[in-house]
């Protein structure tokens, strides 16, 4: 049996970009979002900005790669430049800014932007992840 | 004949402005039980299906032993519980944050977020940032994420 393709560390290439494809965002996402979560828009036809950071991962994963190997989510450094509002239509920009190893696995730290429809940049900023290497696991 | 006179006005529920919010006050929100269906909602609601988050059997072998939720997860779940819990400011969004994630959060795990305002910045006529300092705790006590919100704030018009 042959398992999927992912990525480890080692083949982690600094520098290389991905355009994840665009979603419309509805007033069913911002329902949905707010009765799980119980994080609210602070106004009428606005989604919560957290909603927006939320999708940027999601996103990702409908790009057709290997995903990464994550052991952890470290942390996020984050600014919102604009509101999201309930009929844009956005997609995720990340880059590979850095890679860092450990001892057993990795840091990888990405740059990740939500664009809007008209290519204004609403959020951005970095995402650190502690990713598995492949020796560790032999 | 005398008319009554109203016995209340009509006014939406109270919030703070800017200047009312002090530098040191604390808050602190209700626990929260995370629950599977709490991450599979998430899953969908994101788009986020990660292998740590959906597939039991696959982390069964990890080094968590059981799919733990969705870092962001948490963060949009404290969001709430302070925002439930506390007199609202007169906010306008959120300028940006700074967070880290210390520990998994697992199936079954009760959070609460406690936090502190650390910082206030008047950036224009009418509005000022407020930095709220947050730590999220589990049932143990355990710190399971941190950090730092910038919260824009309306000022009190004149």
């Amino acid at each position: 049996m042959s398992s999927p393709a992912v990525t480890y560390f080692e083949d982690v290439e600094v520098g290389s970009r991905h355009e994840t494809p665009a979603m419309t965002v509805t007033q069913a996402h911002v329902n949905m979002y707010a009765g799980v979560t119980g994080d609210h828009a602070p106004e009428a036809g606005l989604a919560p900005p957290l909603f927006a950071l939320c999708l940027s991962t999601g996103l990702g994963w409908r790009i057709a790669r290997p995903p990464l190997v994550v052991i952890a989510f470290m942390g996020i450094d984050w600014k919102i430049e604009r509101p999201l509002r309930v009929g844009d239509t956005v997609r995720s920009r990340s880059q590979t800014m850095v890679k860092r190893s450990m001892r057993e696995a990795g840091v990888v730290v990405e740059e990740h932007q939500i664009v809007d429809q008209g290519g204004d940049v609403l959020q951005h900023g970095r995402f650190t992840f502690l990713v598995a290497k492949k020796e560790a696991l032999t | 004949m005398r008319l009554a006179r109203p016995q209340f006005q009509m006014t939406g529920p109270p919030r703070r402005y800017f200047e009312e919010i002090e530098v040191g006050e604390t808050y602190e929100s209700p626990g929260r039980t995370v629950t599977e269906t709490d991450i599979v909602l998430f899953a969908g609601v994101s788009g986020d299906y990660n292998v740590i988050h959906t597939d039991a059997e696959f982390m069964k072998t990890s080094i968590f032993g059981e799919r733990i939720a969705h870092g962001l997860l948490g963060l949009s779940i404290q969001s709430g519980l302070l925002t439930r819990w506390m007199t609202p400011y007169a906010s306008l969004g959120v300028a940006g944050l700074r967070w880290k994630f210390k520990n998994p959060i697992k199936i079954g795990d009760t959070i609460r977020v406690r936090a502190e305002v650390t910082g206030k910045k008047e950036t224009s006529a009418d509005q000022g940032v407020v930095t709220l300092a947050r730590t999220v705790v589990n049932q143990r006590d355990e710190v399971v994420q941190e950090g730092e919100t910038d919260v824009i704030v309306e000022r009190r018009r004149e």
